[in-house]
């Protein structure tokens, strides 16, 4: 007799989530929600600790991008110190920021978004992955996982490894890129020079097809928000916050991310583990602000190298003021892979990146400290409040995917209201569902500092409450 | 991701220990695959990491085997060695992927599958912390003398 074990492996169940598709009583979509239903505990399990040790810990939360973590916590520390850091160690720091920039939108773009591109919204799950990829176009395959090795290579030539690397630190950094590193670095760059200019030919015949996905992707009016240089360059490890309107406006400008408290809000959901932030300002939730690939290349003027700049300028006259589809997410990451490589290139030539003085030392001159970085998804603060011997009283991490969460509603619903009718949900909405929260390239282990994957189940709700119909999968 | 090949060693057997080690016993694989790599064993290469991705595809299409240390809930409350074969799992809004995806992913863009094996240890407590429980703990012990006797077969 057979006997079936069924060991379901840690790791890829803890995330699920949920979308609730409100119907009106007319049986039109009303509203929607995007449910993140894992807990988060990650800012109460820090406290007690001594904030020099949340560089160690906090990249921790991620397995994908834990480089963000590392230097959103570095800066906090740095905060904490009330140090400026030597510039080798910034320089430095940027460098690794941008090879964690190019492994994660080489992820989002090759392995979860392409195939949809590729392959086509009505393939089946089963072969719209990167197994359909594969078969499709299997070089297309190889060189993405090639860009992302190249950014994770960067990661680790700094840090000594790809992830969690506690290689920055409170004040600086602990080592320099060596010489074999820059000629490893240097020898790749044209390679993935290559790929992305492949990725941006795909992308851009996906465009010519996917003028209704463009429409109904999330488009919608909003504010943006992202670090900016002090004349409007985009920035990824610096700069100061600015928040722009759907007109393209400027609203606020070279705000402190010391002081994210004055104008950025977080309300807390029922529905979600998600907080949901927004900006003070305009209220809740008329505050509700876009971050990441498309809210960097909204706010800002210029990218600061010159092909990127090239594509900028075509990305913007897709907007009547902002570019307000959440489709181009996808066109924002791959002008933001090109930058990365551009300013990856520019650095390689720069002699501070050899240097040792990478660290300032210093005690305990400030009892909070703030650290914002942008990581590939949008920008990410770290809040630590400390005693006078620098152990942890308080800790708020503001995370880009719960930055993103009002505006994945919108989308959801959105895109639902061009779907859904008669209470049924076809699968041609639920793979598009899926993809319009793939724009955002959510993070659930780090927006509810768990772990996991992200199976779907999507409800519709009658005004009364009562499940009409619902499916799942993953 | 952390590497380190014995310096005397082929590039036989790769082992990957995967989990977050601040999740308690979830922590478990990249506990495995330290105390493999502090064995110095011949030929043996170890791989940690939090979760599969893509890139892992290369370094497992150059092994001869690979063996997978994971952690495991709603299982058997014993360590359990089974053998994988590749699979093609369709991913959802998924950054983590699974053993069988990585190896169909390295047969099929890298053109080599090895022999692979699943080791899972039984997950007792998965709240914030460090250390194991106990369940956990012995499962653990039994995972290296697992790996060793596989490595030496």
């Amino acid at each position: 007799m057979s006997e079936r074990i069924v060991i379901d492996p840690v790791t890829r169940i803890e995330g699920h989530a949920k979308i609730s598709i409100f119907m009106d009583d007319a049986g039109n979509v009303s509203d929607a929600i995007f449910h993140v239903v894992e807990f988060r505990g990650f800012e109460k399990f820090c406290e007690g600790r001594p904030y020099g040790e949340m560089t160690g810990i906090t990249p921790r939360i991620c397995g994908i991008c834990p480089v963000s973590h590392l230097l959103a916590s570095a800066k906090a520390g740095d905060a904490i110190m009330a140090v400026s850091i030597p510039p080798a160690a910034d320089k430095l720091r940027r460098l690794m920021n941008l090879g964690q920039i190019v492994q994660s939108h080489a992820l989002s773009f090759f392995h979860l978004s392409a195939p949809d591109f590729l392959l086509g919204w009505d393939t089946p799950p089963p072969q719209r992955n990167v197994f359909g990829l594969i078969a499709a176009n299997a070089d297309l395959a190889r060189a993405g996982i090639r860009l992302r090795q190249f950014g994770q290579e960067i990661i680790e030539i700094l840090g000594g490894k790809k992830i969690h690397p506690a290689w920055a630190v409170p004040g600086g950094v602990r080592s320099p890129l060596t010489e074999e590193g820059r000629a490893k670095i240097r020898a790749w760059l044209p390679e993935a020079f290559a790929t992305t200019k492949v990725a941006f030919d795909l992308f851009k015949k996906t465009l010519a097809t996917h003028e209704k996905e463009v429409q109904v992707f999330g488009n919608f009016p909003s504010l943006f928000m992202g670090l900016v240089a002090p004349d409007g360059t985009w920035e990824h490890h610096g700069g100061k916050l600015r928040f722009s309107d759907s007109s393209g406006s400027i609203i606020a400008d070279q705000l402190d991310p010391q002081k994210y408290f004055d104008y950025i809000g977080e309300s807390v959901q029922n529905a979600s583990y998600l907080k949901s932030p927004y900006y003070k300002p305009l209220g809740f939730p008329e505050g509700m602000y876009r971050v990441g690939p498309l809210a960097r290349l909204n706010i800002c003027e210029q990218m600061g190298v010159p092909k990127a700049d090239a594509e900028l300028k075509k990305f913007k006259k897709m907007g009547h003021g902002a570019v307000t589809s959440s489709f181009l997410y996808h066109y924002a990451r791959l002008i933001e892979i090109l930058a990365s490589l551009e300013y990856i290139e520019r650095y390689l030539d720069d002699a501070d990146l050899l240097s040792d003085e990478l660290r300032a030392d210093a005690g305990i001159n400030s009892l909070r400290g703030v650290g914002a970085s942008e990581a590939p998804r949008g920008t990410l603060f770290h809040d630590y409040t400390v005693d006078r011997d620098g152990l942890l009283k308080k800790v708020n991490l503001i995370v880009a995917t719960g930055q993103n969460n009002l505006a994945m509603n919108q989308t959801v619903a959105q895109i639902a209201k061009h779907y859904v009718h008669d209470n049924d949900i076809p699968e041609p909405m639920l793979n598009r569902i899926e993809h319009g929260i793939r724009c955002y390239d959510p993070c659930l282990s780090c927006s509810t500092h768990a772990v996991g994957q992200m199976p779907l189940r999507v409800q519709l709700i009658a005004p009364d409450g009562a499940v009409l119909n619902e499916v799942a999968r993953g | 991701m952390r590497k380190k090949s014995h310096p005397a060693a082929g590039r036989d057997f790769l082992v990957i220990g995967y989990g977050n080690e601040l999740r308690s016993d979830d922590g478990v694989g990249p506990k495995v695959a330290e105390a493999v790599e502090a064995l110095q064993l011949p030929g043996v290469r170890t791989l940690i990491c939090q979760q599969l991705s893509p890139e892992h595809a290369e370094p497992i299409s150059r092994a001869r085997m690979v063996i997978f240390v994971d952690a495991a809930v709603d299982a058997p409350k014993e360590v359990q060695l089974r053998k994988l074969e590749p699979g093609e799992a369709s991913q959802l809004m998924a950054h983590a992927a699974d053993p069988r995806t990585m190896l169909a992913l390295a047969r099929d863009v890298f053109g080599h599958c090895p022999e692979a094996w699943w080791l899972t240890i039984p997950a007792a407590k998965l709240g914030f912390g460090e250390d194991l429980s106990p369940e956990a703990q012995r499962g653990f012990e039994q995972a290296v003398r697992e790996i060793k006797n596989l490595c030496r077969s």
